[in-house]
């Protein structure tokens, strides 16, 4: 026996002499530029969106007017151009601000929560799912569910919507996993299976809808931001703030996953507990965004993946990413909806859609080999 | 130390494991062997604390069953058999998920340095920056062992012993890194810490082995040194195959033993 040789490591020569390496694969200095220069994207961003727009006022008379009181200075703006900003363009920047990220971060969660760079709760069905709670309360608001209208007044929307996307989850959860593994084929499978659902009791919904309802209805499905107030920033904004502040609790965790259930409870997560607050989490920005602006897809599935290829999966520097990239993507496809066929608007659900989907075959293209599909 | 008591594990109507009972001293490299189907892996699980089970568990004395799993995570790290990633992490971002539990032992100054040194132990060095699902089965294998040695950086940590479960840590490895990872063991188990281990290469595990357990229908068959453990009559009946322990194939046929080994 000649244990006493021992192979010691370092006195071992590497074998592939380290092969070809991007600095030391610590992206974690990059991915912090990345935040602060996605940061300054955002809020230019929203001056932007501030400013554009059929009235006439500039940047810096809209940056002016945020700070300076009615009755101040001389360039403070005319009444008309505050209205403008302040009732119309203000929600709207920042109801489109939240949505984006609540979209963008819904999105990350959900991939990392199902392992699946497809996962995206517009494409699986919890949209679906959130659209049919709102549905429903538009419809059935005069009628059964009246009493929780008078109880939650405009916050009965987005917590219907809110319980819509949770069943949706959990079913979904349900259905596509076993041991903490997730199939895409089934995932996706069960996503078609909840669409259909959602879709048939919504068409019953909108049988038994009066005109007017239907009218709501019809505004609502678009994805739109168009009927942003302040009334919709307040009703939703609570939800997905809640959401975007809970989401970087997630991040450690969601990384551990990555590595697989078991592995990530050996790393010391509380798997069980965590997947129950992420799926939450998931149902609460899905639930509000879907109530206030109806669908809008695909911010979920391009703007995770997007980061990943630039700064890595990194959760803790991907979901603070995602909410601003995902702001400022949804802010810029406003800004085109409501330009490209002025002076009338279009859905941005329609421009998020005609960009989003064929990056999304694009994924699946590049991926085709590595998914089990 | 790792006290397995009357272990019954029992997945649907099958039991997995029959009252099996062994134990792992601190400071010993425990090897786990038996055929396909004996139970090594749901053992493994089950002193992970993945699988319910009956009979008792301890580590270090504490019921296993007891544990919160961020004081498991600090008392033991594991290795799995495979690990498939879903996202596109690099090695040095996977290595680094060993960090988790912030129980590395090692000093705050040495932790940015500490993915480093695991990835040059298990001779990985400078791979830090590539992708993790670009290397081949056997890089990966040692990239999750690297990871695993970070979460128990110190085999012995405020004066209680740690410990490795390691599921067939070999198995996609060629010969040179089989060694090199049963060093990184061995060396483990020298400085205080235990080893649990399985393997089927009966070579390396008479090399290594302090204590064998033979595991046999979900049995502990026997346990002791590879000495005792390893005889004509247990291979038998245990794997059903006619071997000759220390029998020298005719001199015409060229064989290597790991124990062959020089520097």
């Amino acid at each position: 026996m000649s244990e006493a040789v021992v192979m010691k490591p370092a006195a071992v020569s590497p074998s592939n002499g380290g092969g070809k390496t991007r600095a030391d694969g610590d992206r974690s200095s990059l991915a912090k530029a990345a935040i602060a220069a996605l940061s300054i994207v955002l809020l230019a961003t929203m001056l932007f969106s501030l400013a554009a727009g059929a009235s006439d006022a500039s940047i810096m008379s809209v940056i002016g007017g945020l700070f300076s009181t009615p009755d101040g200075s001389s360039d403070a703006l005319p009444m008309r151009d505050r209205i403008i900003i302040y009732d119309i363009r203000l929600p709207r920047v920042i109801l489109g601000a939240l949505i984006g990220a609540s979209l963008a971060v819904s999105g990350a969660v959900m991939q990392g929560l199902f392992r699946n760079p497809l996962a995206d709760p517009g494409i699986v069905g919890v949209s679906a799912g959130a659209g049919l709670g709102a549905v429903s309360m538009i419809v059935l608001g005069g009628t059964f569910l009246a009493p929780l209208i008078t109880l939650f007044g405009y916050y009965a929307l987005p917590l219907a919507a809110f319980f819509g996307a949770l069943a949706f989850t959990l079913i979904l959860y349900r259905v596509a996993t076993r041991r903490g593994q997730t199939s895409i084929a089934t995932m996706l499978l069960a996503g078609i299976a909840l669409g259909a659902m959602a879709g048939a009791y919504m068409g019953v919904l909108v049988y038994v809808a009066d005109d007017r309802q239907l009218r709501d209805l019809t505004f609502w499905g678009l994805g739109s931001l168009a009927g942003a107030n302040w009334v919709k920033v307040a009703a939703a904004g609570p939800f997905i703030i809640l959401a975007l502040l809970v989401s970087p609790f997630l991040a450690r965790g969601l990384n551990g996953l990555a590595l697989g259930e078991a592995a990530a409870s050996h790393l010391g997560i509380p798997v069980q507990r965590f997947k129950r607050i992420a799926i939450v989490v998931v149902a609460a920005a899905t639930g509000a965004s879907v109530a206030v602006s109806g669908g809008i897809g695909f911010v979920g599935v391009v703007v995770p993946h997007l980061l990943r290829l630039v700064i890595g999966p990194d959760h803790r520097y991907m979901l603070p990413a995602a909410a601003l990239l995902g702001a400022s993507l949804l802010l810029l496809a406003d800004a085109v909806s409501r330009t490209i066929v002025a002076p009338s608007e279009l859905p941005i659900g329609i421009v998020t859609a005609a960009v989003g989907a064929p990056f999304f075959l694009w994924i699946l293209l590049r991926r085709r080999g590595i998914l089990d599909l | 130390m790792i006290e397995v008591t009357d272990v019954c594990v029992h997945l649907g109507k099958r039991t997995i494991i029959d009252r099996a009972s062994f134990i792992a001293e601190a400071g010993q490299f425990t090897i786990i062997v038996g055929p396909n189907g004996s139970g090594k892996t749901t053992l493994m699980r089950a002193l992970s604390g993945d699988l319910p089970f009956t009979g008792h568990i301890s580590i270090n004395g504490r019921e296993l069953t007891r544990l919160k799993l961020w004081e498991m995570a600090a008392m033991r790290a594991i290795l799995p058999q495979t690990t498939s990633l879903s996202f596109p992490f690099t090695v040095r971002e996977i290595v680094k998920l060993g960090l988790t539990s912030g129980r590395s032992g090692a000093a705050r100054r040495g932790m940015d340095s500490l993915p480093d040194e695991a990835l040059q132990m298990v001779d990985l060095a400078g791979f830090g920056g590539r992708f993790y699902q670009e290397l081949s089965g056997g890089e990966q294998q040692r990239v999750q062992l690297a990871r695993v040695l970070c979460q128990v950086w110190q085999p012995v940590l405020d004066g209680q012993p740690r410990f490795l479960f390691l599921d067939e840590p070999v198995s996609s490895l060629d010969i040179k890194h089989q060694l090199i990872i049963m060093e990184i063991a061995r060396s483990f188990a020298e400085r205080g810490g235990g080893v649990i281990a399985i393997l089927h290469d009966l070579n390396l595990t008479s090399m290594y082995a302090d204590r064998v357990v033979v595991m046999h229908g979900g049995h502990a068959d026997c346990v002791g040194t590879p000495n005792e453990v390893l005889t004509d009559e247990r291979i038998l009946r245990v794997y059903e195959c006619a071997l000759k322990v220390g029998a020298l194939p005719a001199s015409h046929i060229p064989f290597v033993l790991p124990q062959s080994v020089a520097v």
